[in-house]
């Protein structure tokens, strides 16, 4: 009890408790988005690479919407540039003829990423594509297809849950390289020290309890991250 | 002359910005007015949200993978076949620990 009590405190962001299953997942692959997202940013740096991130978040589906989500990534794309591609500022202007003005339709948000990464090497990150739901993953996982077909050096860096391998595989042939994730044991150990570190009761803490956190958590995990470790080996002997 | 960034779009009544971007296919007014129009979202806020809270080192692994290094490599003939990498975690890892 005492050490569930602890944990639960420990866990106790909004990463962990906006979800009950596979909480410990998806808080890494979260951290391994943005992790990728910064060191990419640190590559691209000063050569002519651009970034660009997306987090889908269930709890947000009614505003992250195919097209939402692929604007934002023309938006970030074209917020560094001097120049605004012609196309985009055409299709802005042309809109605004219309009833009080309309937002951009799918086919000429796809347009206009086939233009902007065409320009230049182009990284999207997204984030727990499993969030983005029904037929919006569909629209958006065919617009990408379509996106990449124009623009071969384009590289896309998706993570979820592994429930939409197939869909993906299906929808992206031949271009996917499947990665499972799971927390090292130092990872697990290294975020329980900080988490520990930042505990504001500390009263609740002594160093025994400390030790039996530090023992039991990452032991429990690594169980089941065998599963995925085989699940990874196997994806090795397939290709 | 300095680089057009969409923090000088925040003060459009700012003269010396807008002599600036004359040159320019969109006048300040246009440019926020547009990517206003192209998305209300900002994922960037999400995303510096999250590297704050980031505990360093931790997940460091993924990027030695030989499959993270080839999907960010140059490519090569069959460029195509490593566009896209799906980093997938099994649900339930953990789910113990936090009931």
């Amino acid at each position: 009890m005492e050490i569930r009590g602890s944990v639960r405190r420990l866990s106790g962001n909004k990463d962990y408790l906006q979800r009950g299953e596979g909480s410990q997942s998806i808080l890494t692959r979260r951290y391994d988005s943005s992790l990728v997202v910064d060191r990419l940013c640190a590559q691209a740096n000063g050569h002519n690479t651009a970034v660009t991130c997306f987090y889908f978040d269930f709890a947000s589906r009614k505003e992250q919407s195919t097209t939402s989500m692929l604007g934002s990534l023309v938006k970030q794309l074209i917020t560094g540039m001097e120049r605004i591609p012609e196309e985009i500022s055409r299709a802005f202007q042309e809109q605004k003829k219309a009833i009080g003005g309309c937002g951009p339709q799918l086919n000429d948000l796809v347009k206009m990423l086939q233009t902007i990464t065409s320009l230049r090497p182009t990284f999207m990150c997204i984030d727990a594509l499993d969030e983005c739901v029904g037929v919006q993953r569909v629209r958006l996982l065919d617009s990408l297809k379509q996106i990449l077909e124009r623009s071969p050096a384009t590289r896309i860096f998706v993570t979820g849950r592994p429930h939409i391998l197939a869909e993906m595989e299906k929808r992206l042939p031949r271009r996917l390289i499947s990665l499972p994730v799971c927390p090292t044991r130092s990872d697990i150990i290294g975020y329980l020290r900080v988490r520990m570190g930042e505990d504001e009761t500390l009263d609740a803490m002594n160093a025994n309890l400390e030790a039996e956190i530090l023992e039991t958590i990452p032991n429990n995990l690594s169980e089941v991250c065998v599963q995925a470790i085989i699940l990874r080996t196997k994806s090795h002997d397939i290709r | 002359m300095s680089r057009y960034t969409i923090s000088d779009n925040t003060n459009c009544l700012n003269t010396t910005n807008s002599i600036n971007v004359r040159n320019y296919f969109t006048i300040p007014d246009d440019r926020s007015q547009l990517l206003a129009w192209l998305s209300p979202l900002e994922p960037s806020l999400r995303h510096r949200d999250i590297r704050e809270r980031r505990v360093n080192d931790i997940g460091e692994w993924l990027m030695q993978t030989e499959e993270f290094r080839r999907w960010v490599g140059p490519g090569g003939e069959d460029e195509g076949d490593t566009s896209v990498i799906f980093c997938h975690g099994d649900p339930g890892v953990g789910k113990t620990f936090i009931r």
